[in-house]
C-alpha cells in the first residue's frame, strides 16, 4: 500500500495545473457557458498538444498509454478549474471503442481522438432519464447491410460539437438487457438533429434526434444485440471519472472558502475566527477527504483490472452529495457576495448539479451497493 | 497510488483472522459493544485469555523494534486491528499497548522501557489512562492534581475521572501538576503508577446505560517512585500530545462496523414484516446503502492515515477528519438500525432482542468514539486552526 501519486503523475498533476490556471481562467468558462457551443477549439487543440486526449489511447494507435488512474489524476485537475467542453465525453465514449471495438474501428478512430481531430460522446438516456436498459427505446431495425436508427436521445453531453456519436440503441425486444445494441455514427449524417437543451450548469447537453438515420452494420461497436455490458463499463468509469472531477472542483470550492474567511471582516475580526464557521470549514474538508480517498480507491481498482462496480457506486453515491454540499456550503460561509453571479463559486454549485446526475444519481448508485451488499 | 497488500500481507492478515475467529468461538454471549470487558467479570477473564493468546504470537508488540522483542510494522498493527475489529476481539489493551507503549518508545528513558514495556508485551499488565479531572476535560491543560516531589518520589493528590476500567487496571499513566508555580503546558509531568498503591481510590461511574465501564479516581498523599517518569519534568504536555496522536485511524471500530452492516443485512433479508422480507423495502435499501458508502469511505480514509503513519508523515489533519467521521458514522449506524428495528430496537441483550441486543448497546455506546480522545470539537478545531490555518480562539 502506498497511496501517494507517482513522480509520473506528480508532474502529470503540477503540469495540468499550470496549464489550466493558465489557459482556463474563469473569464473563458464564463464565456464558454454564454456561447452557443460551450467549446474553445483554440484550447482543445492546445490540450491536443499535451496529449490529454490519447492519454489512454495505446502508443500503437499514437497515444501516450497511460492507465485510467493516470487519467483520474488529469480529470481531478479540470475539475478543481472546471474545465468547459468536450474532453470528459470524448474520453468517456473513448472506454467502448477501446473494450470493444473492431481493429478497423480503433484504427480508424483511435489516432484521430488522440490528435484530437475529433470530438466524441455518447447517446444514452432517453425520455425516462434512468440509466437502464429497459429505458432504452431508440430502434435500430435492420435494412440490408444497414440499420436504420429512428428516436430521441436526451442529455447527451456536447453532442452539438461532436464529430461521432456512438448510440445505445434497441435492436431486440426480448429481455430488456439482451437487445442493446451501440452504433458508432457520423454525426453529420442524415437525419440527426441536434438541440442544445437549457441546464443549470449551461454545460451543453443536447436532445439528438435520430429520423430514419442509415448506419452500416460495420459500425456496430460490439455484437448485435449485446452492447449493455459495454454500457455498464462505461457508466462505471465514467462515474468513477466524474467522481475524481468533482473532488477536485470541492477542493476549489474550499480553498476559496478558507481563504475568504481569512480575508473579510465582521465584528472586528477575520469571519474565519468564529468557530461556527471553523467547524463548518472542517466540515467540509471531512467531507471531501472521505470521498477523495474512496474515490481514489476506486480509481485504483479500475485501473488494476478488479471488479469495482460496488466502490464505484459507492464512490458516485457519496462524492455526488458531498460536491453538492461543500459547494453550498461554500456560498452560504461567503455570504451574499457569492449568489452572484459575477461571484466563482456559483459555478462549482451549478455544476455539482451536473455532476450528480452524470453516470447516475445518488439513489441510482445507492441501489446498485444495495444489491451489492447482499441485500435480496 | 496503490492500494494493494503484498502477499505477505495478505497471508499475515489471514493469521490474524483466522486466530481471531478461533478466538470468538470462546467469547461470552454477554460480551456486547466495546466496553463490557470493563464491566463483566467473565469478559474480563476473556480479555486477559486473548491478550495471552496474542501475547504467545508476538502480536502485542506489533512495530516495536526488534531490541525490544517487537516484531512486524505499523502496517501489520493495522491488519490486527481490522481483524480484532471485525471479530470484535478484545485483548489488545488500549491503553497499554496501543497508547502507552509507542509512548515509551519514543519519550522514556532506556531504563523505563526496560521495566515497563515486557509484561506489556506478555499481556500481563493491564493499564488505565489518568488524564481528564473534573475541571479539566478537553482543556487538560488546566488540571489540578499535584504530583509533589519529595526526595525520591512524587506525593500526589486530587481527582481524576472518566478513567476507563481503572477498576481493572493494574498500572495507570497520568499527567499531574508538578511545578504549580509555571506557566501553563510547562508545569505537569507525565508518571507511571501502580493503581495498588496505598492512598488510591477508584470508583466506578455508572454509566447512562447503567453500566459502569469508566471511574473516578481519587489520590490522597500516593507515593510514586520519582523514576517512574516519562519525558522530562514538568514537561509531561508533550508527552500528552505525543500520546494523542498514535493509533487514531480507527480502523478497527470501522471495521466492528462492517461486521455490523454484514449482521444487518442478513437481519434484513431473513426478517419479514407484513410477509415481505425487509430487505424488499427501499427505504431500508436506501438507508443501508447509504451506510455502506460512508463506511467504505471510512475505511479508504483510514487507510490514508495509516499509510502516512507507516511512513512516519504528518497526519494530524486526515487523523483528525478520520475520527470525527468514523464515530459520527457509528451514531448514524446506530440510529438507522435503531430505526429498522422499530419497537426490538429498545431491547436490552435477551431472549427478545434481535441478534444480541448489540444494536441498543450501541445506541449508548457511541458517544465513547465522539467525546473520547479529543472531543469531535476539538478534532474540528484541530483541522480549522493546525490544517486551514484558521485564527485559534483567543
Amino acid at each position: 500500500m502506498d497511496l501517494r501519486f507517482t513522480e509520473e503523475q506528480e508532474i502529470l498533476k503540477q503540469s495540468a495545473r499550470d496549464f489550466l490556471a493558465t489557459e482556463c481562467p474563469k473569464t473563458l468558462v464564463r464565456e464558454l457557458e454564454r456561447s452557443e457551443k460551450g467549446h474553445s477549439p483554440e484550447l482543445w487543440q492546445k490540450m491536443a498538444g499535451l496529449g490529454w486526449m490519447g492519454l489512454i489511447v495505446p502508443e500503437e494507435y499514437d497515444g501516450i498509454g497511460y492507465t485510467f488512474q493516470d487519467l483520474t489524476v488529469l480529470l481531478e485537475e479540470m475539475g478543481r478549474n472546471i474545465l468547459p467542453g468536450p474532453f470528459l465525453a470524448t474520453v468517456t465514449s473513448t472506454f467502448p471503442i477501446l473494450e470493444a471495438g473492431s481493429e478497423e474501428q480503433k484504427k480508424d478512430l483511435l489516432p484521430k481522438i488522440a490528435q484530437g481531430e475529433i470530438i466524441l460522446t455518447t447517446a444514452l438516456l432517453e425520455e425516462d432519464g434512468v440509466f437502464d436498459a429497459a429505458s432504452i427505446r431508440v430502434n435500430a431495425a435492420p435494412k440490408g447491410d444497414d440499420f436504420v436508427i429512428n428516436g430521441t436521445k436526451l442529455f447527451v453531453d456536447m453532442a452539438h460539437v461532436a464529430d461521432h456519436i456512438i448510440c445505445v440503441t434497441r435492436t431486440n425486444e426480448g429481455a430488456p438487457e439482451k437487445g442493446i445494441t451501440l452504433f458508432i455514427i457520423d454525426a453529420s449524417t442524415p437525419g440527426i438533429s441536434c438541440e442544445v437543451m437549457p441546464t443549470t450548469a449551461n454545460d451543453k447537453l443536447c436532445e439528438v434526434r435520430f429520423e430514419n438515420v442509415t448506419v452500416p452494420r460495420k459500425n456496430i461497436l460490439g455484437k448485435l444485440d449485446e452492447g449493455w455490458p459495454i454500457v455498464e463499463n462505461l457508466l462505471r468509469k465514467g462515474a468513477i471519472s466524474r467522481c475524481v472531477e468533482s473532488i477536485g472542483a470541492i477542493q476549489t470550492c474550499i480553498d476559496m472558502t478558507v481563504a475568504y474567511a481569512k480575508e473579510r471582516v465582521q465584528y472586528d475580526r477575520p469571519i474565519g475566527a468564529f468557530q461556527a464557521l471553523q467547524h463548518k470549514m472542517a466540515d467540509m474538508w471531512t467531507a471531501m477527504e472521505t470521498g477523495r480517498y474512496l474515490a481514489y480507491e476506486a480509481a485504483w481498482m479500475e485501473s488494476s483490472g478488479l471488479p469495482c462496480a460496488k466502490e464505484a457506486s459507492m464512490a458516485k453515491a457519496y462524492v455526488n452529495e458531498v460536491y453538492r454540499d461543500v459547494s453550498k456550503w461554500a456560498i452560504r460561509l461567503h455570504g451574499a457576495i457569492a449568489t452572484s453571479d459575477d461571484h466563482d463559486i456559483p459555478l462549482f454549485y451549478r455544476r455539482s448539479k451536473a455532476a450528480d446526475t452524470a453516470f447516475g444519481s445518488t439513489d441510482f448508485h445507492r441501489e446498485i451497493v444495495a444489491q451489492k451488499i447482499g441485500l435480496g | 497510488m496503490d492500494f494493494s497488500l503484498t502477499d505477505e500481507q495478505k497471508s499475515r492478515s489471514r493469521e490474524f483472522n483466522d486466530t481471531c475467529n478461533e478466538l470468538n468461538k470462546k467469547r461470552p454471549k454477554s460480551l456486547v459493544g466495546f466496553e463490557a470487558i470493563y464491566e463483566l467479570d467473565e469478559c474480563w477473564e476473556y480479555n486477559l485469555y486473548c491478550a495471552r493468546e496474542f501475547a504467545k504470537k508476538g502480536w502485542l508488540a506489533l512495530g516495536w523494534p526488534p531490541e525490544y522483542d517487537g516484531k512486524g510494522d505499523m502496517m501489520d498493527r493495522v491488519l490486527f486491528a481490522e481483524a480484532r475489529g471485525y471479530y470484535g476481539t478484545p485483548g489488545v489493551d488500549i491503553f497499554g499497548v496501543q497508547m502507552l507503549a509507542p509512548t515509551l518508545l519514543q519519550a522514556a528513558s532506556e531504563e523505563i522501557k526496560r521495566e515497563f514495556l515486557p509484561p506489556i508485551a506478555r499481556g500481563e499488565a493491564m493499564w488505565c489512562e489518568l488524564w481528564s479531572e473534573p475541571n479539566a476535560g478537553s482543556d487538560l491543560a488546566t488540571l489540578a492534581a499535584t504530583a509533589i516531589k519529595k526526595g525520591d518520589e512524587y506525593i500526589i493528590n486530587g481527582q481524576k475521572t472518566w478513567n476507563t476500567g481503572a477498576h481493572r487496571a493494574d498500572w495507570g499513566f497520568g499527567v499531574f501538576k508538578t511545578d504549580p508555580e509555571a506557566r501553563k503546558h510547562h508545569n505537569m509531568t507525565f508518571l507511571l503508577l501502580d493503581m495498588k498503591t496505598p492512598g488510591i481510590t477508584v470508583r466506578p461511574i455508572e454509566y447512562l446505560d447503567g453500566s459502569a465501564p469508566y471511574c473516578e479516581v481519587y489520590f490522597d498523599d500516593v507515593h510514586v517512585p520519582a523514576r517512574n517518569i516519562v519525558g522530562q519534568e514538568h514537561e509531561g504536555w508533550s508527552v500528552v500530545n505525543l500520546l494523542a496522536g498514535f493509533e487514531r485511524s480507527g480502523i478497527n471500530e470501522i471495521m466492528s462496523m462492517m461486521r455490523g452492516l454484514e449482521e444487518m443485512v442478513a437481519f434484513c433479508n431473513e426478517t419479514k414484516r407484513n410477509g415481505k422480507p425487509l430487505s424488499k423495502d427501499p427505504v431500508i435499501r436506501n438507508r443501508l446503502a447509504q451506510l455502506a458508502c460512508e463506511l467504505e469511505a471510512a475505511r479508504a480514509l483510514a487507510y490514508r492515515v495509516a499509510d502516512l503513519q507507516n511512513r512516519n508523515e504528518m497526519s494530524l489533519m486526515d487523523a483528525s477528519a478520520g475520527k470525527i467521521f468514523f464515530s459520527e458514522l457509528g451514531e448514524r449506524f446506530a440510529f438507522v438500525a435503531g430505526d429498522i428495528l422499530g419497537p426490538y430496537g429498545q431491547i436490552r441483550t435477551s431472549r427478545w432482542a434481535p441478534q444480541n441486543g448489540q444494536w441498543e448497546k450501541m445506541f449508548h455506546e457511541h458517544f465513547i468514539t465522539t467525546i473520547s480522545m479529543g472531543t469531535n470539537e476539538i478534532q474540528r478545531n484541530i483541522i480549522a486552526w493546525y490544517g486551514l490555518g484558521l485564527p485559534r480562539m483567543r
